[in-house]
């Protein structure tokens, strides 16, 4: 049997008194792209959030390559939305890729050149390296996104969290994003993507994953990434009505 | 060691240790809860007093942080109810804390000798009357060396948790998920601000002690792209602020640590001018140089 | 003590009624400081209310050769000082990369310690008049006279009647500033006045309260009645009437317990009625809501184990 990268089991979660997942079943099978889809407040975000332990859930459990998150830590990245952040932060676009390797240093323990080094090779990767001495509230929304994304890679996981990277930013910016992750993908990492926009799903997604409080389909894209299962995930709602009358 | 070069180094060693955990206090967005802490020192300090009738126990330097570990939770637990709006929470418990100790000290306890003026406002000269004494040498305040351990605990929990405080003030989540204890370490740190709060508060008061935490880690957070660069500055402001400080009020006859407080205003409204003043300048050469390959529009929270 | 022989006593019944009209103004005003959600400037314009009073006490003793510690002239030059350290923490927060917290607490200090050097001038100089100008730090109710409770009802009263004429605008710049904006209400105008309104609240409560523990009279009331209340109007009422109720039990409390400071009393009886209020309101106790929350989550979860179980 092939392993997956991470399943959730019943997983439920509430803020308050408010169901916003409710017995949620998930896997993600090892390489590739899944896209998390569903209208605001389907719980897209909390359902990472629980997985990786940000949030307490009611019900379920998770695992991430058969085991639990505290033994595989070091094999999971996470790309928050970045929007909470305070960018006045006295740090520089190389510093922040570089905490990407703070999992791994122990105490008084601080980066050094390698750690340094490999910061600046993500950084490259993502078409950053210019910046790098930038203090990290000089950028645009775009380059913003990049440098995060270069953090998460500087990680080195097998498997990537990532709450709408895409928000926000520029053609060019996702552009060279998606190259990014296309390129993880084909070198077997597994990508799990939060994602807004209906239009560009299939662009880049090799699975998707339709939520609305609970999985409504889940499975490879073109399969799974049908008029009906978007009009059952939507609902009514104006958004899918619009891509959907433009698909057609 | 001649007295004036002892309250000069006292207040030196005093001002940074208070801006080391300062610049992640200023981070974290902590500065109105350090003035809460500040306040809760005298009820801390009474009630330890009461049990330890000494008024030099390092149980009641205990006792008074713990009091003001109760206002850092006490906040949290209030923000969290979701009862409350804004930074109301920050408000409700200090003063309740500091009118439970003036109530105290002004009642049972009279034979306290717990001026609640010199509470407030500290007196450096004062700190540094009682001499230590080695082989019959004078070397200096002893008070001195109690705010010296300090900046060295100061020094050393920032030294050996340096990556771990700055992901965690940086980015939370980010840091929880790396696997890190970021309660543990909020808790364990506020603690220690609240620490230096009361180790500091006798020599420079319980309110300009927020001053000393607060005012030179902001100026260096006006200059600084790098949060090593923020510390060492801070440490810079910090010092330069207390030479002027001890300096103006040995000139004038006032008090030492109102003085400083005063020149780390003064301070900071000068180095955010010049910034200003010059990203400005900056802005204006670059627009007149060309067209702007990127927009370096800060964002404003 | 029994009430007849407080209320015979002239210092007691000027302790009663100043401390219970402090209550009332800042209960009332500082509704609006904590529905703008800035409770905490209240600290900064306290604080920052010491060099003001002590500028205005050497004004009048060396410029003018008047009694230094009258009421009005305490008010007008805290009233100044308050107001530019609001202005200087917003000004602080908005034009540099320091967050409003920050800029709080370095302009309370800043005040404040300019205020310490000027305590500490007014002390050491040969001035007539300046006994008991220690007290500004802690407030002394004792020490009000009947001149002061004059100024006091006056000053407060005249802010209360700017709050009723500005309602509208008050309420609206309160709830949706962009809208109040967008409907030609001069956005900065009305802010002026709510914060001047406020931080007359605080200057009258200086003299008797002391600034350090002035925030309380205006964070802890308004804390208190929005746990009753959804509505300003009756928020407005209910917290003044705490504030009234809290410094006019507390000052008559403090008297016949002997020697026991007026203002902290009635801080803690304040703080009381916080707690009686979040514990005991009928809709948000947090004891009630804490457990039903608890019992709800817990039915939640019941259902979705067991609808796993029927599948």
């Amino acid at each position: 049997m092939k392993m997956d990268a991470c399943e959730t089991r019943d997983l439920s979660v509430a803020y308050r008194e408010e169901p916003v997942l409710r017995r949620v079943n998930f896997r993600v099978p090892v390489g590739g792209i899944m896209g998390i889809v569903g209208p605001n407040g389907a719980g897209k975000s909390t359902l990472i959030k629980a997985m990786l332990g940000l949030v307490t859930p009611l019900t379920g459990t998770s695992e991430f390559f058969g085991e639990s998150l505290n033994t595989v830590r070091n094999r999971v990245g996470y790309m928050p939305q970045s929007a909470s952040v305070d960018w006045d932060f006295p740090t520089t676009v190389v510093d922040l890729a570089t905490m990407g390797t703070y999992g791994a240093l122990g105490w008084f323990r601080r980066p050094g050149n390698a750690e340094r080094k490999r910061a600046m090779d993500a950084l490259e990767q993502t078409g950053m390296q210019d910046f790098a001495m930038r203090q990290i509230g000089e950028l645009s929304g775009g380059q913003k996104q990049r440098a995060f994304l270069a953090r998460a890679l500087v990680q080195a996981p097998d498997l990537y969290f990532m709450d709408e990277p895409f928000q926000g930013i520029d053609a060019k910016s996702q552009d060279a994003m998606i190259g990014v992750l296309k390129e993880l993908g084909a070198q077997g990492k597994t990508v799990v993507i939060v994602h807004h926009h209906l239009g560009s799903v299939l662009d880049f997604c090799d699975h998707v994953t339709l939520l609305n409080k609970t999985i409504v389909a889940s499975g490879s894209g073109p399969e799974t990434f049908t008029t009906e299962n978007i009009r059952a995930t939507y609902d009514s709602s104006n958004g899918a009505e619009t891509f959907l009358t433009a698909a057609e | 060691m001649s007295y004036v070069l002892g309250v000069m180094l006292l207040a030196c060693v005093t001002a940074l240790a208070c801006a080391l955990p300062g610049a992640f206090v200023v981070l974290r967005k902590n500065s109105m809860i350090v003035d809460g802490i500040a306040h809760a020192v005298l009820p801390g300090i009474i009630v330890g007093f009461a049990l330890t009738k000494d008024l030099n126990s390092p149980i009641l330097i205990l006792g008074a942080a713990l009091a003001g570990l109760v206002v850092v939770l006490g906040n949290e637990w209030l923000s969290d109810t979701g009862l409350l709006a804004g930074d109301a929470p920050q408000g409700l418990i200090f003063p309740a804390l500091f009118a439970g100790g003036i109530i105290m000290v002004s009642t049972d306890m009279q034979h306290v000798h717990l001026d609640t003026n010199a509470v407030l406002i500290g007196d450096l000269n004062l700190a540094a009357f009682p001499a230590m004494i080695l082989n019959g040498v004078n070397i200096g305040p002893e008070y001195l060396y109690v705010m010296l351990g300090v900046l060295i605990l100061n020094a050393a929990f920032i030294a050996a948790f340096y990556s771990k405080l700055k992901l965690t003030t940086f980015d939370r989540q980010f840091a929880t998920v790396l696997g890190m204890r970021t309660r543990v370490l909020n808790t364990a740190f506020m603690f220690l601000v609240s620490m230096t709060v009361v180790a500091a508060f006798k020599a420079v008061g319980a309110i300009l002690v927020v001053s000393l935490l607060v005012v030179p880690a902001a100026t260096a957070k006006l200059i600084s792209n790098r949060l090593d660069h923020m510390l060492a500055l801070s440490a810079v402001f910090s010092v330069v602020g207390a030479l002027a400080g001890f300096w103006i009020a040995y000139a004038l006859n006032t008090g030492t640590s109102a003085a400083m407080a005063v020149i780390y205003g003064i301070l900071f409204t000068l180095v955010a001018i010049v910034e200003k003043g010059i990203t400005r300048w900056r802005r204006g050469h670059k627009a007149a140089s060309g067209p702007n390959e990127l927009v370096t529009v800060r964002a404003k929270r | 003590m029994d009430p007849i022989d407080f209320f015979g006593n002239h210092v007691f019944r000027m302790v009663f009624l100043g401390t219970t009209t402090i209550g009332i103004v800042s209960g009332a005003l500082g509704t609006f400081a904590y529905l703008r959600k800035q409770s905490l400037i209240s600290d900064v314009i306290s604080h920052a209310a010491l060099p003001g009073a002590l500028l205005a006490f050497l004004t009048a003793v060396v410029v003018f050769g008047i009694n230094g510690q009258n009421m009005l002239l305490l008010v007008i030059g805290a009233v100044i000082t308050g107001t530019l350290s609001a202005f200087f923490a917003n000004m602080i927060a908005g034009q540099t990369k320091i967050a409003i917290d920050t800029a709080m607490a370095i302009s309370l200090t800043t005040f404040f310690g300019f205020g310490m050097l000027l305590l500490r001038i007014v002390t050491n100089a040969p001035l007539p008049g300046k006994g008991g100008i220690q007290d500004y730090l802690f407030g002394n109710a004792a020490s009000i006279t009947r001149a002061d409770l004059t100024t006091s009802v006056a000053v407060g009263a005249f802010a209360l009647a700017l709050m009723i004429v500005f309602w509208k605008e008050f309420a609206l710049r309160t709830f949706d500033p962009v809208l109040s904006t967008m409907l030609g209400f001069r956005a900065r105008l009305i802010d002026t006045l709510m914060f001047g309104t406020i931080v007359i609240a605080i200057v009258i409560g200086i003299k008797a309260v002391g600034f350090v523990l002035m925030v309380a009279f205006i964070v802890t009331p308004p804390a208190a009645a929005r746990q009753w209340t959804n509505r300003l109007s009756s928020m407005v009422i209910l917290s003044a009437v705490f504030g009234g109720l809290g410094s006019g039990f507390g000052a008559y409390l403090s008297i016949s317990m002997g020697n026991v400071p007026t203002g902290p009393m009635i801080v803690l009886l304040l703080f009381a009625i916080f707690v009686v209020s979040l514990v005991a309101s009928p809709k948000r106790s947090i004891i009630v809501a804490g457990w039903r929350h608890a019992k709800a989550r817990h039915a939640l979860k019941q259902e979705l184990l067991a609808e796993g179980e029927s599948r």
